[in-house]
């Protein structure tokens, strides 16, 4: 065995080097890896993938029937469509819901007065009641007749 | 619907309660699901929807007919004309096997079901399974309660309702309760590391991989979340034991699938797993050898060990694709990660409006609230991290990355949303449920069984646990929140799953229960029109056309040709030949004369096109006209050019702006036969075109080759006869100069009709030694 791994030094120098491992490389914590995680998912769920692949404009316009133009933030009537503004502003709603859920489970830690915990409740639950009502309207906007006859 | 009867588990005090509860909600989530399906067959009929069912269908039929083994030997000679198909060894054949089964079953017990009538039903029966599989999983992952919010999530979700509709007779419709199903299975076999378990495993794996070609997900997901477990240092001899069990098994069930045959063994998407597993192997190879170097021998041979295996493995997938005995990815697979690929490289694969990627409307659309909950439920998986959430915390990020990438993938996203939104909505309930009750409980007996499982624990009795959990309780109860906000909280919890469930029956009715063979229209005042043009003109070819005729028509429309008008097809939904597509994408879109000699060589009888011009339907062959043109460009690059197609500021219009090769070629040509005379209503002029909005360009113009056969209706369909060399290429010679050639004694029929058997009038007297003379 010893000798087997004295074999290649024979031919070689051994270099005088110090690796180090670097001090920023370990297992990330949970939280680090949840935020990579949502910052991913706020990415994928704006229809990132889309903007890159069909390259939209960030805000479309219209002429209205004075001959202005006027920037229109959503692409109606189009499921398949979108433009950038719109994909990124209703992920950030969904995204912000989902932070009021975290801050709604925050709310149970034991060590928390009891001021905080009412603001943080009603934090958690402004935010999901926002983005949750808000992506309704944006809805409304997509697909007129969202929820109706 | 039902999602909100799932939280309340732990009400119950016996375990007979609890296996009750869970019964009945699982029953609901089941009829609820079911039911919430059959929007299309109460409102239409039962009938087979789209166009891959149909082929599944017609496959369905011919097996139940002709057997198993004539199944797989079938070659079809309707398809492809004129190459045909092998259809046993280039399909899925799960889902035949599937309703075959269920067909045979029913009938040897005397229950006569039509084949048709299983077809249809399949898939929401399958959706109730599926729910029972996610709630196995996600009770393997989380606790019973989250497992019933995630099967009630799941029947109802419109993610999955959007493929397994009754009548959307597809692949999907089981695959995904396969899907689910083998990864609970996994996850069971890991955390027990049982022989047992990660062989039920294979087996699961083993009908996914005969139901779909999504397999390749399970055996790439498997194989990454045994890696990272190895990166997070969690190796264990459960794991070891049930990858390889599973590995293995897995591997040879999956070659004995035709259609996948040496491809497990032979291609880049399986190549991970393969890996996978030398790695395990080399790593119980270091473990031996720990256990017999001293340590620090030990150290710099694991460094060494460690990099020539990993370079070894590396160089041996690099010289193995090099030498072309593991083929390359696919370019359907190529082009998840180069999302690019498919728009330059495969215009066929870009050109289905299922691959196109995803926007954010597609995913409030499909999941709704449970967007928003996702992360939350991941949260909660990252926070106290296993070994079998690491699984699902892997799943959850590769299937959003793929939903991002494809509309289609939305669907295997479904399932982990409904997981983690169970996970995360059971928590939230269980926090603001359980302080409620705490004062009203004088003990904590072993009710609070479930409360264990939300601490993260799998050891769901463990006694330390259990203290942690008083002590716990008792500090919440010291500073506890009043009993309104909480149920303000809970309420509105409830409300909002509520509008969830209103969101997903309405979409359920309006986006995903149409059949698209049959269209519906509404009228002002509420009334329904039905547009069954497509089953009329389908109707009419079969009716009125040879046996043997062949019809071409653009792809899409292949399988129903073939399954409705049993008419042969040149090219159907089983894209599986581009230069046969694009053949006729260059017929389509070159002009008349061009067109013809194409549609001589190829022997064609019929060419049927779809035309939504008039009734304003917007999937016609016109809007899918460029893909058309891009796709026979991208085989014949001289004669098709893009641009042609295009005005000089690059757009797309039929009316008198476009460009003349648009205005000339051929679908234009069929699509706008005799249009221009036609006035729809009487404040648009003649040829005004309802689904662009335009006057059409070229109004007036004949055609040479063909004639027009039938058109429908609504004009949706039209066929048009191909006119044969004889037809067409004779001398034209005037009236006067016409000789026909009549028989010499004519009696019209009709006369001879009216008058008795066996009487002639005017019979002629024969008298002996003279002429007869004639009458007329």
């Amino acid at each position: 065995m010893e000798f087997l791994y004295s074999l290649p030094f024979r031919v070689l120098e051994v270099p005088n080097l110090k690796i180090k491992r670097p001090s920023w490389l370990h297992q990330p914590s949970s939280m680090v890896m949840f935020s990579l995680v949502l910052l991913s998912y706020f990415l994928v769920t704006g229809g990132i993938i889309y903007d890159v692949i069909v390259e939209p404009p960030s805000v479309g316009s219209t002429t209205d029937e004075h001959g202005h133009s006027r920037p229109v933030a959503f692409m109606p009537y189009r499921v398949n469509g979108q433009y950038i503004m719109e994909g990124l502003a209703s992920s950030f709603l969904f995204t912000m819901g989902g932070l009021g859920f975290v801050v709604l489970d925050h709310t149970h830690s034991p060590s928390t007065p009891k001021l905080n915990r009412i603001l943080l409740i009603s934090v958690g639950f402004l935010c999901i009641l926002v983005s949750f009502f808000t992506c309704w309207v944006f809805m409304r906007m997509k697909l007129p007749g969202y929820l109706q006859s | 619907m039902v999602p909100d009867s799932g939280g309340y588990l732990r009400t119950s005090s016996s375990s007979g309660w609890k296996s009750l509860i869970t019964f009945t909600v699982l029953l609901l989530a089941w009829i609820s699901g079911f039911s919430s399906r059959l929007f299309a067959v109460i409102r239409f009929e039962s009938i087979i929807h789209e166009f891959d069912p149909w082929f599944n269908y017609r496959s369905t039929a011919y097996m139940v007919k002709n057997g198993f083994y004539n199944f797989l030997n079938w070659f079809d000679e309707r398809a492809w004309y004129p190459l045909g198909r092998i259809v046993g060894g280039t399909v899925y054949p799960g889902l035949m096997i599937t309703s075959g089964s269920i067909h045979y079953i029913l009938h040897s017990l005397n229950i006569p079901v039509h084949i048709r009538d299983i077809c249809v039903f399949l898939a929401p029966v399958f959706s109730g399974l599926t729910a029972i599989a996610t709630y196995l999983l996600t009770k393997e992952l989380w606790s019973a309660g989250a497992g019933l919010f995630a099967a009630c999530f799941i029947a109802i979700v419109p993610g999955y309702i959007s493929r397994s509709v009754a009548g959307s007779y597809d692949n999907e419709g089981i695959a995904i309760f396969a899907l689910q199903f083998t990864y609970y299975l996994w996850v069971k076999s890991v955390k027990t590391g049982s022989i047992f378990w990660a062989c039920m495993a294979s087996l699961s794996y083993f009908y996914m991989v005969s139901a779909w070609g999504g397999y390749v997900f399970i055996i790439n997901l498997i194989p990454l979340h045994v890696f990272v477990l190895l990166i997070m240092g969690r190796y264990s001899d459960r794991l070891f034991t049930s990858y390889t069990t599973f590995y293995i098994l897995g591997l040879l069930l999956s070659m004995q699938i035709p259609f996948v045959g040496f491809q497990p063994i032979r291609t880049s998407e399986h190549m991970a797993a393969a890996g996978v597993f030398a790695l395990l192997m080399a790593m119980l190879v270091l473990k031996y050898l720990q256990s017999i170097l001293s340590r620090a021998e030990f150290k710099y041979f694991f460094i060494l060990a460690a990099s020539i295996a990993a370079g070894v493995v590396f160089f041996t997938v690099v010289v193995l694709t090099y030498a072309g005995i593991i083929a390359p990815w696919s370019g359907r697979f190529y082009s998840l990660w180069d999302t690019g690929y498919a728009k330059i490289h495969i215009p066929i694969i870009a050109s289905v409006s299922e691959h196109q990627p995803t926007t954010w409307f597609s995913f409030f659309f499909d999941l709704h609230i449970l967007v928003t909950t996702f992360p939350v439920g991941l949260w909660y998986c990252i926070k106290n991290i296993t070994d079998e959430r690491v699984f699902v915390v892997l799943y959850a990020l590769s299937a959003v990355y793929f939903a991002g990438v494809m509309v289609r993938l939305m669907l295997t996203l479904t399932p982990v949303v409904c997981m983690l939104s169970g996970i995360a909505f059971s928590r939230l309930l269980e926090l603001f449920l359980k302080e409620e009750q705490n004062p009203s409980q004088s003990t904590f007996s072993d009710s609070d069984d479930e409360a264990n499982g939300d601490k993260g624990s799998s050891r769901m009795y463990d006694k330390a646990g259990k203290l942690r959990k008083m002590k716990h309780e008792q500090q919440k109860e010291a500073d506890g929140l009043g009993v309104n906000i909480r149920s303000i909280v809970i309420v509105a919890v409830l409300m909002m799953l509520m509008m969830f469930a209103v969101h997903c029956t309405w979409i359920t009715s309006n986006a995903y229960s149409s059949p698209s063979i049959v269209l519906a229209t509404y009228s002002q005042d509420g009334t329904r029109q039905i547009l069954d043009d497509f089953r009329e003109a389908y109707y009419w070819l079969s009716q009125n056309t040879a046996s043997d005729a062949r019809v071409m028509s653009w792809w899409d429309y292949g399988y129903q040709i073939a399954g409705m008008a049993n008419r042969t097809t040149l090219v159907d939904n089983n894209t599986w030949n581009n230069s046969h597509i694009a053949l006729v994408g260059k017929a389509m879109s070159s002009n008349e004369t061009e067109a013809y000699k194409i549609m001589l060589s190829l022997d064609v009888d019929y060419v049927l096109v779809i035309f939504g011009g008039v009734i304003g339907y917007s999937g016609d062959d016109i809007n899918k006209f460029l893909w058309m043109v891009r796709i026979a460009e991208g085989e014949h690059p001289k004669d098709i050019r893009e641009t042609d197609y295009f005005t000089d500021r690059g757009e797309f219009r039929v009316d008198s702006e476009g460009t003349p090769t648009l205005l000339n070629c051929l679908m234009y040509k069929l699509s706008y036969y005799r249009f221009g005379d036609l006035r729809l209503d009487y404040r648009t002029p003649t040829g005004f075109d309802r689904t662009r909005n335009v006057i059409i360009g070229n109004k007036y113009f004949d055609l040479t080759y063909l004639e027009e056969a039938y058109t429908t209706e609504h004009w949706l369909v039209r066929i048009y006869r191909v006119k044969k060399p004889d037809d067409f290429n004779r001398p034209r010679i005037p009236v006067s100069e016409r000789k026909i050639k009549r028989s010499k004694i004519f009696i019209p029929k009709k006369q001879t009709n009216k008058r008795k058997k066996g009487l002639i009038k005017n019979k002629p007297v024969v008298v002996k030694g003279k002429k007869p003379s004639r009458v007329s």
